[in-house]
C-alpha cells in the first residue's frame, strides 16, 4: 500500500518545503494511518478472540452464568482420556503420514525438476489441484469413493477379487483411509514448495559433482538434498502446524470415528465448543494446543535449521 | 499440513474463539436483552424468517398460503437449513448472541434443554405471548419439554414420534414368520434368524461404526420402551443402569448371531440399504413411515407397520421416543407475529392434517387425531392404520425423558460404546460403566448407581 502511494507523497512534499515541521508529522503519520486499517482488523478479529479465548479457558459456564476456574479446564484435560487419544491419534498422523508425505514430495519436486520429463505443466497441474479443491467437497467425495457397502473403490477391488475393505469403518483402515486422503490434499502442494528451491541450486554444483564421478544417486544424496534442506525444513514446520489442527478430514470422512479411532485434537476441540456447548474448555483445548505447536516448531527449527 | 489448511484452520479457530466470546457477553447480557423486556413487535406486519429442515421445511413452506389469508402483512420465508447443519447454525448465532438467527427455529428434543441451559434468553417465553392455553392440547409428556419448570414455555410441540416397527411383510412370509405374533425382541431374534436362513436378510441395521451422531438410535429406542434413559429426573447419570444392559445385551445377542447388518455412512446408506432390501426390519419412528413410502414406491403392499416388541414380556411397546418443537428467537424483533406463526401452524389442526398428508409427520397436538384421515387403511402398508397404530402409541402412558444439557455428551458416550460392542465383541456391562463414568468427569453430574 505504501508503495502505491509513495510517489504522491514525494510530489507533495516537494512542492511545498518551506512549512516543513507540521507537513513533516503528517507525513511520519502518514505510514501509520494506512497500516491503520490492517492493524484495528487484525486487532478486531484475532487478537481480540485471541486473548478473549484464554480469558474463556479459565472459566466456567453453568446455566448461562461464568464462573472464574482458574486452571480447572486445564487440569480436566489432563484427566481427559479422550483428549490424550485425540493427541495421540494426531502423533501417529505427524510421524507416520508427514514423512511419507514429505518424501513423496521430494520425488515428486525432482521428477517435475527433470528435463525427461514431457507435458511437465500439465502433471504441475494435476498434482497441485488437489490443494485447490475445497476441504469439505474432496472430504465428502473420499467418503462417497470409501463407502464400504456402495463405494467406488471396493466396487473396483471386488472386479479383480478383493474383497470389502472396511475403508472408514474399522479403526486402523480409518486411520489409513485419513492418511491417503491427506497425502493425496498436500503432497502437490509441498512438492511445489520443494521444487521453487530446487530451481536455485546452481547447476554448477551437479557439474562438479559428475565430474568427480558422482552417480545419479549420490548427486541427489549430496548436492540437490542438502540444498533442499531450507525448503524440507518450511514444508516439515508448516506440515506439522497444519497436522495439529487437522480437522476437516476425519470431521467429514469419520467424525473422528469408529471409537474415536481417528479423533484428532481438532475434532475435539470442535465437539466441545460446537456440540457440547463447553466454550471454556475448548478454550483450553486451543491453548494447549497453541503451545504444543510452538514448542515442537521450535525443535524443528533447532534440528533442522541450525546446520545450514 | 499447508499454509491453506492452516490459513482455513486459523480462520476457524478465530470464529471458534469469536464465537465463545459472543457467548459471553451473551451470557453477561441476558437480564438486559430488549425483546424479552416486552416489546415483542408488531403481531400482524413485519417480514419473519424460519429456519427447518427437509420436509418439515417444504411443508411449512406449503402453510405459507393459508397463514397470509389470515395475516396478509407478514411476510414469511422459510429456510431449508438441513438437518443436521441446523445444530451448528442455531447454535453459533445463539453463541454471538442471536446475530443472524432466524425468527422461528425448528429445534429437536435432543438440542432443545441445551440451548435453553447454554444461552439463557435466547429463546423467547412463549408463554408471555400466549402459549399456556395450549398446555393439555399435546401429547402426554411434551408440555414438561417444553415447559420444564411450567414457567417459561421455551417452544411448542410439533411432532410426537413413536417407537415403529416398520417391517418387509414379504419377507416375513417367505420365512415363515408370524410378525404378529413377535412378544418380545427375543422372539424377534429368534424369528431373524429363520429370515437369515430363508431368505438371507438381516433383521435390521445399524451404523456399527458410528459414522453419525444418532447411530444409538436403536439403543436407546430399547432402554425408552424400559422406561429408562441416560438421565433420571434428578439430572444423574443411568447410563449403565440394568435397563441399559439389557438393552445393549440385546444388541450384542442379534449382532452376534449375525443378524445386523451394517449401515454406516449415513442417511444416503440408509436409503440404499432400503432400496436393496439388505433388513426385514426397520425400527424407526413415525416419521420414518413416510420416508419408506418415498423411497420404494414401487413396494406398496409389501410393508407392514406395528408397534415394537417389548423387552421383557409383558413390558411396554410405546415410547415417544422423540420430538421436535417450533421456537422463537429471544433476540427476534417480531415475537409477536412469529408466535402467530407458530400458533397457526402447531395449534390448528388443519395445518397439522396437512402436514401429515405431505410427509406424513407425526403431530403431537391431539386434536388433529380427530381427522379421518389418521383412520384410513394405508395402501402401502397393506391396508394397515398405520395412523391409529401410532395414535395408539401416543395415548399410552410415556415418561417424559429428561434429555438435560448434556444429552449430546451422553450420545458420544454411549455410541462409542455401542461402537465397541458391536466392532471388537467388548462387554456391554462394561463399557456402559466405563462410558457413565466418563460422562460424570466429563459433565460433573453424578452415576445413580
Amino acid at each position: 500500500m505504501s508503495v502505491v502511494t509513495s510517489p504522491t507523497r514525494t510530489v507533495r512534499s516537494a512542492g511545498v518545503r518551506d512549512s516543513r515541521p507540521p507537513r513533516l508529522s503528517a507525513r511520519r503519520l502518514a505510514p501509520y494511518a494506512f497500516v491503520l486499517p490492517a492493524v484495528l482488523l487484525f486487532a478486531a478479529f484475532k487478537l481480540y478472540p485471541i486473548g478473549w479465548s484464554f480469558v474463556l479457558s479459565l472459566h466456567k459456564t453453568v446455566a448461562g452464568v461464568d464462573t472464574f476456574v482458574g486452571a480447572d479446564n486445564y487440569v480436566r484435560l489432563l484427566d481427559d482420556p479422550l483428549f490424550w487419544t485425540a493427541l495421540k491419534n494426531t502423533a501417529v498422523i505427524l510421524v507416520v503420514q508427514v514423512p511419507i508425505m514429505l518424501a513423496l514430495a521430494t520425488g515428486l519436486a525432482v521428477a517435475f525438476n527433470s528435463a525427461f520429463l514431457r507435458a511437465r505443466s500439465v502433471f504441475r497441474l494435476g498434482f497441485f489441484m488437489p490443494m485447490v479443491t475445497g476441504l469439505v467437497a474432496y472430504g465428502v467425495v473420499f467418503s462417497v469413493l470409501l463407502n464400504e457397502k456402495y463405494g467406488l473403490v471396493n466396487w473396483l477391488l471386488s472386479l479383480v477379487g478383493i474383497g470389502e475393505v472396511p475403508w472408514l469403518t474399522d479403526p486402523l483402515w480409518a486411520k489409513i483411509s485419513l492418511g491417503l486422503a491427506l497425502t493425496w490434499h498436500y503432497t502437490g502442494y509441498n512438492a511445489v514448495i520443494l521444487l521453487a528451491r530446487l530451481q536455485t541450486i546452481p547447476k554448477e554444483l551437479y557439474d562438479a559433482a559428475s565430474v568427480d564421478g558422482a552417480g545419479a544417486w549420490q548427486s541427489f544424496r549430496h548436492v540437490t538434498l542438502p540444498g533442499l534442506r531450507p525448503a524440507i525444513l518450511l514444508a516439515t514446520v508448516l506440515s506439522t502446524i497444519g497436522t495439529l489442527q487437522i480437522f476437516d478430514e476425519p470431521y467429514i470422512l469419520t467424525r473422528g470415528g469408529p471409537d474415536n479411532a481417528t479423533l484428532t485434537i481438532g475434532v475435539y476441540l470442535y465437539q466441545n465448543a460446537f456440540t457440547y456447548f463447553d466454550f471454556g474448555y475448548a478454550s483450553a483445548i486451543a491453548y494447549v494446543l497453541a503451545v504444543l505447536i510452538g514448542v515442537l516448531g521450535l525443535i524443528q527449527f533447532r534440528v533442522l535449521g541450525d546446520k545450514s | 499440513m499447508d499454509m491453506s489448511r492452516r490459513r482455513v484452520l486459523g480462520v476457524g479457530g478465530v470464529l471458534a474463539a469469536g464465537a465463545g466470546l459472543g457467548g459471553l457477553t451473551a451470557c453477561s447480557g441476558t437480564g438486559s436483552t430488549g425483546a424479552q423486556g416486552g416489546d415483542v413487535g408488531d403481531a400482524t406486519k413485519g417480514s419473519i424468517t424460519v429456519w427447518s429442515w427437509q420436509g418439515p421445511a417444504a411443508e411449512l413452506r406449503a402453510l405459507v398460503p393459508a397463514f397470509n389469508k389470515k395475516y396478509p402483512d407478514i411476510k414469511v420465508t422459510v429456510q431449508d437449513i438441513g438437518n443436521p447443519a441446523i445444530w451448528d447454525k442455531i447454535t453459533t448465532g445463539m453463541a454471538a448472541g442471536g446475530a443472524g438467527l432466524a425468527d422461528v427455529l425448528h429445534i429437536g428434543v435432543d438440542y432443545l434443554p441445551g440451548y435453553v441451559d447454554r444461552f439463557p434468553g435466547q429463546l423467547a417465553d412463549l408463554g408471555k405471548l400466549g402459549a399456556h392455553k395450549y398446555r393439555d392440547s399435546f401429547a402426554k409428556g411434551l408440555w414438561e419439554t417444553v415447559s420444564p419448570k411450567g414457567e417459561q414455555v421455551n417452544a411448542l410441540p410439533w411432532e410426537a414420534n413413536s417407537a415403529g416397527f416398520y417391517y418387509r411383510a414379504d419377507v416375513f412370509e417367505e420365512a415363515g414368520v408370524d410378525v404378529g405374533a413377535l412378544d418380545t425382541w427375543d422372539d424377534a431374534i429368534e424369528a431373524g434368524k429363520k429370515i437369515k436362513k430363508k431368505t438371507g436378510k438381516y433383521l435390521l441395521g445399524i451404523d456399527k461404526p458410528a459414522s453419525q451422531q444418532d447411530s444409538a438410535n436403536f439403543f436407546q429406542l430399547l432402554l425408552q420402551l424400559q422406561g429408562g434413559f441416560y438421565f433420571n429426573t434428578d439430572g444423574d447419570i443411568t447410563l449403565d443402569s440394568a435397563e441399559a444392559v439389557r438393552a445393549m445385551s440385546l444388541i450384542k445377542k442379534m449382532n452376534d448371531a449375525g443378524l445386523v447388518s451394517d449401515i454406516s455412512g449415513g442417511w444416503n446408506a440408509l436409503i440404499s440399504s432400503i432400496k436393496k432390501g439388505t433388513a426385514a426390519v426397520l425400527p424407526w419412528p413415525t416419521w420414518f413411515g413416510g420416508i419408506i413410502e418415498e423411497t420404494v414406491p414401487d413396494q406398496a403392499g409389501k410393508w407392514g407397520v406395528r408397534l415394537p416388541p417389548s423387552v421383557r414380556r409383558g413390558g411396554a411397546t410405546a415410547a415417544t421416543v422423540n420430538s421436535t418443537h417450533l421456537a422463537v428467537a429471544g433476540t427476534s424483533k417480531h415475537q409477536a407475529a412469529a408466535w402467530n406463526f407458530v400458533e397457526f401452524a402447531l395449534t390448528r389442526p388443519e395445518s397439522q392434517v396437512e402436514i401429515y398428508r405431505g410427509k406424513g409427520i407425526a403431530p403431537a397436538l391431539l386434536k388433529t387425531y380427530d381427522d379421518p384421515v389418521f383412520h384410513e387403511p394405508s395402501k402401502f402398508f397393506g391396508g394397515q392404520k398405520k395412523g391409529e397404530i401410532f395414535f395408539g402409541a401416543l395415548k399410552a402412558p410415556s415418561p417424559a425423558f429428561n434429555y438435560t444439557s448434556d444429552y449430546a455428551r451422553a450420545l458420544k458416550v454411549v455410541t462409542d460404546a455401542q461402537t465397541k460392542v458391536l466392532l471388537k465383541g467388548a462387554d456391554p456391562a462394561k463399557v456402559l460403566h466405563a462410558a457413565a463414568d466418563q460422562l460424570a468427569s466429563q459433565t460433573g453430574r453424578k452415576v445413580a448407581r
